[in-house]
Parts: C-alpha cells; sequence; structure tokens
C-alpha cells in the first residue's frame, strides 16, 4: 500500500475520530495542538487504525521505533531520568520521530509530553512500518 | 517519590467500549473486566480504572516512552474495597529498577468524571 493511500485512510480515521474538517488534517498536523485531540482521542484513533488495516498498535509504540534501551546496550537511564529525557534520549527521539519539527523537542522535554508530537504523519509512519513488517511475517 | 493523576470523562470510556470490541481486552485483566461487569454504574468503574492506569504511568514518569501495556497495571480491590495495584511485565520491571515496593491509588468517580491518584512508596 502506498504513502498516499495510507493517509487518505489514516485521515479518515481522525476526522471520524475527531470530527473535524477533511480539509484540516494535514500530514503535519499535531493531533494535540492543530486538532483538539485528548489521550483518549488517541486511542481511538488506534483501534480505527487496527480494524481498518488489521495491524495492532503497541501503547508505546505510535512513534515509529519506541523509545527503548533494549538492544543497544543502553540503560532506561541513559534516556529517560525522573520522567525527563536526557540529552541522548532526545537525540533518540528526534531520530525515531522525523516528521516533527525537531525544535519542539527541547532540553527536558519530558516522556509524558511525548504524545503532544504526534502527528498524523506520526500515523502514517507507524501504519506503514507495521504493514511491513506484517508483509515479512 | 513520585505522584501522578489523572481525570476521565464516563461517556467516552463508554463509547470507546461500545465502538471497538478490542477494547476492553486491550485496556483491562479479566480480573477488572469481571469486577467492573457486576457494577451497575460498569462504565464508571471501567473509566476510574483507566485513570488509575494513566495516573500510575504520570507517577512513574515513563508515559509513552516505554512499551507499557495498559494490563500491566491492575486494579483489584480488597475485602474492605479499598484498590490496590498489582503490576506485570515492563510496570513490574520499572517498580524493580526504581525500587519501587509498592504503589497507592485512589479513585473517585461521579456519573460524568472518574479521577483517580497514584503515589510511589519507596522500598
Amino acid at each position: 500500500m502506498d504513502e498516499n493511500t495510507i493517509f487518505e485512510k489514516v485521515k479518515a480515521s481522525v476526522v471520524d475520530a475527531l470530527g473535524v474538517d477533511e480539509e484540516e488534517v494535514k500530514p503535519n498536523s499535531a493531533l494535540f495542538d492543530d486538532l483538539g485531540a485528548e489521550s483518549l482521542d488517541l486511542l481511538d484513533i488506534v483501534f480505527r487504525l487496527e480494524k481498518e488495516f488489521g495491524i495492532k498498535i503497541p501503547r508505546g509504540g505510535i512513534q515509529a521505533s519506541a523509545l527503548s534501551a533494549e538492544g543497544e546496550n543502553l540503560k532506561d537511564e541513559d534516556l529517560v531520568v525522573d520522567g525527563v529525557l536526557t540529552p541522548l534520549g532526545i537525540k533518540k527521539l528526534k531520530e525515531s520521530m522525523p516528521e516533527v519539527d525537531p525544535a519542539r523537542i527541547t532540553d527536558g522535554f519530558r516522556a509524558d509530553d511525548i504524545p503532544t508530537l504526534f502527528t498524523v504523519q506520526t500515523f502514517v509512519s507507524i501504519v506503514k512500518k507495521l504493514l511491513e513488517e506484517k508483509g515479512k511475517a | 517519590m513520585g505522584i501522578g493523576i489523572d481525570i476521565v470523562e464516563v461517556q467516552r470510556i463508554e463509547q470507546l467500549a461500545e465502538k471497538h470490541e478490542s477494547f476492553l481486552a486491550r485496556v483491562y485483566t479479566e480480573a477488572e473486566i469481571s469486577y467492573c461487569s457486576k457494577k451497575k454504574n460498569r462504565h464508571q468503574h471501567f473509566a476510574a480504572r483507566f485513570a488509575a492506569k494513566e495516573s500510575v504511568l504520570k507517577a512513574l514518569g515513563v508515559g509513552w516512552a516505554r512499551d507499557v501495556k495498559w494490563t500491566d497495571i491492575e486494579v483489584v480491590n480488597d475485602a474492605l474495597g479499598k484498590p490496590r495495584i498489582n503490576a506485570y511485565g515492563e510496570v513490574r520491571r520499572l517498580m524493580e529498577e526504581k525500587n519501587i515496593r509498592e504503589i497507592l491509588v485512589s479513585l473517585s468517580h461521579t456519573a460524568h468524571y472518574a479521577v483517580a491518584s497514584a503515589e510511589l512508596v519507596k522500598g
């Protein structure tokens, strides 16, 4: 499935879940700030996408790769200390969310605030990645 | 030390549960589903438990960075009805890492809103 087809389907899910106008939903629209979503809306969107695409989106895996220390010989404290991202955590988050303006991920950024970064493109990217993985399986 | 609080609209939980078949199984453990389903205002109880899970995640301060499952946090009630947190999987591992002995939780709900607060107790 090409990215444009995925975007159109993601857009339809976002429109249905949030009750926003189609024209408002652009790839770089931020779910919270631009489209007025709250955290339960994210869950609504996730369930719609899972049904639409036949995939499973893990809670911590909406950003293309979860900010995880696993498999990299890192400890979790290397990435997040007392809920705040370390410089390495910030670097890795920027890498895992290339669709997000890096200027939004500033010093002292909190792990709890990661959902505020989610854009429509974040969901397009995770769907694309999960569909590719499903294709390989 | 860590505390967390969360508020949830009961109606939103009811809508999610009705719209998405997988919602309950994905978010709640079997024991939680069984407990809430027996209650007259089941969606208030589901909403309070959702708020509890969110408040625990806020207290732990790892939010969305780690691959935590909703079902890694379970709210159970003791014989006196007092809610208590059971932690599994990634949350259990986080507690061990951070030397947290116990997570205290308090719930409250009305017809419209459910709130929960959580507090981490160091070992």
